[in-house]
């Protein structure tokens, strides 16, 4: 049957049978919920009632009207902090463990593990870590002799709370961060660090001017991860702390989340997703127009 | 090539949307003919109910009832237990367990969205009025005696859910650690209570666990104590004619500034933002701990972890230095059963069975739904013994809710916020003006 058609159109065939299953799912599974989102989010939908008042414009009016709801991503501003730190110490143990380490598959196996465990159990951890009276962090901080410093309420002072869920998170996603970036290093040309040293290039010089410009493509990446990571950050603060103290470690995610299921605002919910959505993609723009823009020669 | 590969693309999208509509028409359609069927069938059950007795039809109703229940810890256990028993009585029923996940109220609403619930269940936070879309009505339900609480699920005179098990919320203390102290007597006044905090913080006792952090647990600050202060079993409701409805001089603020106090003092875990719930039981049985100020349910939860059962009492708070004692009486979950239940007869024998027979509520640590039985749990007695008045709550009022929905007020969360604040008014200013507007904007 096959026979009969041309090379090209059986390749075609081939491609589209191949093809179907994967993309029927995706748009099962991704596009359409989407596409119901963003219907969801021009009416007042309660959540559960078959009626679907169609609102237009309402909920996104409402976003934008109401200072509290976009003052929550002051919060997420920790966690783009941690995350910048993380990506620094990830290159650093990539460079270092990229080298002729002893036993550097193993330190590499170890700051990768975190990645692996389940985002609630780590938090769960966490939060044995970060308890003020019995937690190991400011016992530890106690046994060095500093007192002061181990009465510390990491999760329950306003400004440090942030910082304090991030770090966890620094924790958790730097091994992986590091991989990544392993990766990259290795995928440069040993060569050109061969002739940089045959000009005289010290270690320092040949990071700056080799290793870095051609990690930047993974750098960009990797900072994409982060600031998208950043934006959308919710399991740490719900288990932790639920947004507390008094809502300082609120989330915009876990705002979105406590609108639809606590409030029953679904549609109001789902135009905050749909803003969410545009915030990332203008951030990530911002962040390749910049990154472009610093290197001429791309 | 290029245009042809994009055809054929557009061709696909535009099939599986054919096929994605196809799915939801259909499904709906299923729903209603299975709904169809049902409304059919139940004239003919209810016809056959009522020529035979009650014992003959016991013996005659048979098929599957299905109960999503949250008490995933029952099954296999206690329930298994329930079905022996309740087998005895009616054979032909076969009943079956699905465990819930953690957030009942909303798996409840998903399945509604999809038409798919389970016969019985319990009710999920949405409005009286909707009751009648989903839930039989369970009148002829024929129980031996009132039910508590008839009017809080009902709608234009049905009654659509019937309650678990009541509670109250009152101080669940430790004896030892009391007795320990110096405290011979249960607290009486406002004052009394701060006197026994402080003999227990002296003997280096945490007087009072709030559990502050988690939230979840200042449920009774703040749905309960204003009440009973204002002594008005519907003020909550009665906030839909206030554009101010939280005061430092009323329910709320009173009721708040109780905690506040006993944080400023101490009284409360030494870091109220890093409390641990699990913990904080372990700490209450074993005496670290004094008090719970929780609904009657946690009883059997600090006993679960390890106390002795003469050594935790209860008793309920005294809110103010005039010696009267009120406490809060509250429904737990309700039980409802789904109108398009396929065995609905056997599905509404069981309930009654379980509001009857089953002795559920002694094992949860409520209070019987079923009015003037007493329960078998000594805490409980003990509580009645202080002569307390009991105040049975409202349901809550449909506008009411949707004010404070639309206003995104939590009330557990501003007690929150009230008790870390510099300045407490400056937080009932703050949610009083977004009571203000959101119920402007729904024109109440």
């Amino acid at each position: 049957m096959f026979g009969t058609l041309s090379y090209k159109k059986q390749k075609s065939v081939i491609i589209f049978s191949f093809l179907l299953v994967p993309v029927a799912l995706l748009l099962l599974f991704t596009y359409y919920p989407a596409a119901k989102l963003v219907w969801f989010s021009f009416t007042d939908w309660d959540g559960y009632s078959p009626e679907k008042p169609w609102v237009g414009f309402d909920n996104y009016r409402e976003v934008f009207s109401n200072p509290d709801i976009f003052g929550v991503f002051t919060h997420n501003f920790a966690y783009f902090v941690m995350g910048i730190i993380q990506n620094i110490v990830a290159i650093y143990f990539a460079v270092l463990l990229n080298g002729k380490l002893r036993g550097r598959y193993a330190f590499r196996l170890l700051l990768f593990l975190p990645y692996i465990m389940n985002g609630v159990a780590v938090a769960f951890m966490f939060g044995y870590v970060f308890d003020t009276t019995q937690g190991s962090l400011n016992l530890l901080m106690q046994s060095l002799g500093l007192a002061k410093l181990g009465e510390t309420s990491w999760l329950g002072t306003p400004g440090l709370v942030n910082y304090s869920l991030a770090s966890t998170g620094l924790w958790r996603f730097m091994g992986y961060n590091m991989v990544i970036y392993i990766a990259a290093l290795q995928a440069i040309p040993r060569d050109i660090y061969e002739a940089a040293t045959i000009d005289g290039a010290n270690a320092w010089q040949s990071f700056w001017r080799i290793t870095l410009p051609n990690m930047k493509p993974v750098i960009q990446l990797n900072l994409f991860l982060t600031v998208t990571g950043a934006l959308e950050v919710f399991d740490l603060p719900f288990v932790l702390t639920k947004g507390g103290p008094a809502g300082a470690s609120q989330t915009y995610v876990q705002r979105v989340v406590e609108t639809a299921f606590a409030f029953n605002h679904y549609g109001l919910a789902s135009a905050m997703s749909i803003v969410l959505l545009f915030f990332v993609i203008i951030v990530v723009g911002l962040q390749q127009f910049v990154l472009s823009r610093g290197g001429k020669g791309k | 090539m290029k245009r042809k590969g994009f055809l054929l693309v557009f061709m696909i999208v535009l099939a599986l949307t054919g096929i994605l509509t196809g799915c939801s028409g259909n499904k709906s359609n299923s729903g209603n003919s299975a709904a169809n069927n049902v409304t059919a069938n139940t004239p003919e059950q209810n016809t056959a109910e009522q020529n035979t007795t009650g014992q003959n039809s016991a013996e005659k109703l048979s098929g599957k009832v299905t109960f999503l229940t949250n008490r995933t810890d029952m099954i296999g256990k206690e329930y298994d237990d329930y079905v022996k028993r309740f087998n005895e009585k009616y054979p032909d029923i076969q009943i079956e367990f699905e465990a819930s996940q953690t957030d009942y109220n909303q798996q409840i609403k998903v399945r509604m969205a999809s038409g798919e619930l389970p016969d019985l269940m319990f009710i999920p936070d949405i409005p009286n009025s909707d009751l009648p879309k989903y839930f039989a009505s369970l009148d002829d339900l024929g129980l031996s005696a009132d039910i508590t609480f008839k009017d809080f699920k009902a709608y234009d005179g049905k009654l659509y859910g019937i309650t678990t098990g009541n509670s109250t919320s009152g101080i669940v203390y430790n004896k030892k650690a009391f007795a320990d102290a110096g405290i011979t007597e249960i607290p009486k006044t406002w004052d009394s209570f701060l006197e026994a905090c402080e003999k227990l913080k002296q003997n280096g006792v945490i007087p009072l666990s709030s559990n502050f952090k988690d939230k979840w647990p200042l449920g009774s600050w703040v749905y309960d104590m204003p009440r009973v202060i204002e002594n008005n079993r519907d003020f909550p409701n009665t906030r839909l004619n206030m554009d101010a409805p939280f005061t430092m001089d009323n329910g709320y603020g009173k009721a708040m500034s109780l905690i506040r106090a006993l944080n400023e003092k101490g009284y409360l875990e030494k870091d109220i933002n890093s409390t641990n719930w699990e913990q904080s039981k372990k700490d209450v049985a074993n005496g670290k701990m004094g008090m719970y100020f929780l609904g009657n349910w946690v009883i059997n939860q600090v006993i679960g972890v390890g106390a002795d059962t003469e050594n935790i009492g209860f008793f309920p708070l005294p809110f103010d230095n005039s010696g009267n004692l009120r406490a809060a009486f509250n429904p737990d979950f309700f039980y409802a059963v789904n109108k398009n239940s396929k065995n609905l007869e056997a599905t509404k024998a069981f309930l009654k069975w379980m509001l009857e027979d089953s002795g559920y509520e002694d094992f949860a640590g409520f209070l019987s739904p079923l009015e003037g039985r007493e329960s078998k749990l000594a805490q409980l007695a003990e509580f009645q013994a202080t002569g307390v008045e009991l105040q049975e709550g409202m349901p809550d009022d449909l506008q009411v809710i949707e004010i404070s929905n639309k206003a995104q007020i939590d009330l557990p969360a501003i007690a929150q916020e009230f008790v870390l604040a510099k300045d407490p008014q400056t937080v009932l200013d703050k949610w009083n003006k977004a009571w203000a507007k959101a119920k402007q904007d729904l024109g109440y």
